[in-house]
């Protein structure tokens, strides 16, 4: 098992409590997967945006590692 | 006549004269208003190749029918010219309350030509309208501007001020409003100081007729609460801008020192978070809803701001990371009347000349307290502020330096780096008034949403059309970027129930269209075409060095790719010219 914490921002925050979980999910899971353990279901959330690992966006089906820090963000406009 | 008041002041400086006529209402169904309306006004009454900064040149204030009604977002005004910048048609959208004002004292749009004898502002309450001596004003900053003005005339005036950089024909001059709201970029403030116009003060107390105020106000309502105020938008009023800082730093597209690569690892020390613990209060312009404005009070200064442009170019870009630094640069910029983006840009390309041994600016990256130094070298021309003043573009035909320099048509790049978007170097490229994130914000589809691929030219002409399309009528509508929810159903009913003339989500589009494509046909017989669509070299000889984008840089005929499909897309030819049919069918 791995260990990654969860950090959701914008609008997105609201759907945890202090907007950060972490979960413990088996290795070779990917970003898709450790939202999903934290009750986080992106299809189901239209303001659901992008995902950036360790400070880097990356896809949804990229896979994560232990002690990674996988965040979640609402889509922004305006500028 | 319901939504518009069907009138137009003239103000004729030169001849110390002015007048109302009757606003062109077959152009309002073409163009609906603000942006689209005031270009078509121009295209008709800018004679080719106008000097920028001649009393020639117009300067017109421009509302949409929305403008007044409490319909949220609608508090925006278009500030219109040909921008000294670029030689482009420009126009600005500007907050506050002053275009609801200009509408309550009777009039669509106000047209500011010729030039006054000497400094002067102008006054408009109601139907009196005067040009009064700028004396005790003239040199002035644009806040203590408008402290004058109120102070004589009353806090019910809004007012539209330059700074000293607009009096000194800084093409990067902004036009403030409210203290802290810019038209600001082209350089508009220059075209205002040109005329000898330090302020326009406006007090109105009309109204907005519909066709029925019952079924109007019962549907804006509705509105506010199903569309406005929900999540998607509401960011806004939590964070404001603040809120892209840690979005575009993780998504690859936050520049860095002069653009030379992105992502900051000390983002975290000026980010929203930070930022809103120096917070006093919030504001939003008439009818927000939203209320975007952060006013912040540090050691230095107070400001409402610093938006997410002015912290990334302050911040970033400069190689700084003292939020207290970011802060003081927003307000002394907008007390200078300087555009934040294109004096910071300035800034940061003079701090890498610095650091490469091109020419030593004194002033090196990380230095953010020498950048207030050079905000007023340049707002006043003193010393090389003089040679900064007039842009990056003229600075590095001086001094060279021009492969670091990030501009369109001679206006500087907003904070967004294409190599991380690739759809952003074609909008910048293709935007009306030279490098704008306002026309089509391409980070949104291929960083935001994830729902384009980043890099690649595939599908970018008709990506980034879209968007601007939008963005076209949005502005002509007259409605602020913030309504992120905003879609042309109810953008046509709006118009609807506020006008009583049948507005449909096709007009959205034909009009957005319409209004491209007017904005192109003035730049065209200004002499512009593909040869001026450019992509800085930076972006494609260099790659990335770290961040998401890593690698990334942007091949030349991949840009070329995406030019030829937006103008596949817009019907013009290869060189980015438009068929002499298209443009009579703009008339």
């Amino acid at each position: 098992m791995i260990n990654v914490r969860i950090a959701l921002r914008g609008t997105l925050r609201n759907l945890l409590e202090g907007g950060e979980i972490t979960v413990s999910i088996p290795e070779g899971s990917t970003c898709d997967d450790a939202l999903n353990a934290a009750g986080i279901h992106r299809e189901d959330i239209p303001s659901f945006g992008f995902v950036s690992v360790n400070g880097m966006r990356v896809m949804v089906t990229d896979t994560l590692s232990d002690g990674d820090l996988l965040k979640a963000f609402s889509r922004i406009g305006g500028g | 006549m319901f939504g518009y008041t069907g009138k137009v002041l003239r103000i004729n400086l030169s001849a110390g004269s002015c007048g109302v006529e009757p606003l062109r209402m077959d152009w309002a169904d073409k163009y609906i208003g603000s942006k689209g309306l005031s270009i078509r006004y121009l295209y008709e009454e800018l004679a080719p190749h106008t000097d920028p900064l001649s009393p020639e040149n117009k300067l017109l204030l421009t509302t949409g029918p929305l403008t007044g009604t409490p319909i949220p977002c609608s508090g925006k005004l278009a500030v219109t010219s040909k921008s000294p910048a670029t030689g482009t048609i420009s126009d600005a959208s500007i907050g506050g309350h002053i275009g609801a004002e200009i509408k309550f004292a009777g009039y669509d749009m106000v047209i500011i030509e010729g030039r006054a004898q000497d400094p002067s502002y102008i006054l408009i309450d109601d139907d009196k309208v005067s040009v009064e001596s700028a004396d005790g004003i003239w040199g002035k900053g644009a806040y203590e501007t408008e402290d004058l003005i109120k102070a004589k005339h009353g806090c019910d005036h809004s007012v539209l001020a330059i700074g000293p950089a607009g009096e000194n024909l800084s093409t990067m001059a902004c036009i403030n409003t409210d203290y802290y709201r810019q038209a600001g970029r082209g350089g508009l403030g220059a075209v205002m100081g040109s005329k000898n116009v330090k302020a326009v003060a406006v007090r109105g107390t009309g109204a907005v007729d519909v066709p029925d105020i019952k079924k109007t106000t019962d549907r804006i309502i509705d509105i506010l609460t199903s569309d406005v105020l929900v999540e998607d938008n509401t960011f806004v009023y939590d964070v404001g801008t603040t809120a892209f800082l840690e979005a575009c730093n993780d998504g690859g597209i936050l520049p860095s020192k002069n653009f030379s690569d992105t992502t900051d690892k000390d983002w975290v020390k000026y980010n929203g978070d930070v930022l809103m613990t120096y917070r006093q209060g919030k504001r939003g312009c008439g009818c927000c809803g939203l209320g975007c404005g952060n006013f912040l009070k540090f050691k230095g200064g107070t400001v409402e701001g610093p938006e997410y442009e002015t912290i990334s170019v302050a911040g970033p870009n400069a190689g700084v990371d003292d939020p207290e630094s970011i802060m003081k640069y927003n307000e002394v910029a907008d007390d200078m009347g300087l555009d934040t983006i294109s004096a910071g840009d300035v800034i940061v390309w003079a701090m890498e000349m610095t650091e490469k041994g091109i020419h030593d600016f004194g002033i090196r990256f990380g230095e953010g307290e020498k950048m207030c130094d050079l905000l007023r070298m340049m707002a006043y021309r003193e010393g090389f502020g003089a040679d900064l003043a007039d842009g990056v573009k003229k600075a590095a035909a001086k001094y060279g330096g021009s492969e670091y320099t990030l501009e369109v048509k001679g206006l500087e790049y907003p904070q967004y780096e294409p190599r991380g978007s690739w759809g952003m170097s074609l909008s910048y490229a293709v935007s009306d008034r030279g490098a704008c994130h306002m026309r089509a914000y391409a980070p949104n589809v291929e960083v935001f949403e994830a729902a384009a691929p980043p890099y690649t030219a595939e599908g970018k002409g008709e990506m980034v059309y879209q968007l601007a399309e939008f963005n076209a009528v949005k502005f002509s509508a007259c409605i602020c970027d913030f309504w992120a929810t905003l879609d042309y159903a109810i953008l046509s009913e709006l118009l609807t129930l506020v006008t009583g003339k049948e507005w449909t989500e096709q007009d959205m589009s034909d009009t957005g269209r319409r209004v491209i494509n007017i904005a192109r046909a003035f730049n065209q017989r200004e002499g512009f075409s593909r040869k001026e669509d450019t992509i800085p070299k930076r972006l494609v000889k260099e790659a990335l060095a770290s961040g998401p984008a890593k690698g990334q840089k942007i091949p030349k005929e991949a840009f070329d790719d995406m030019l030829d499909q937006y103008y596949g897309v817009m019907g013009w030819d290869k060189n980015g010219l438009m068929p002499d049919e298209l443009i009579s069918s703009l008339m």
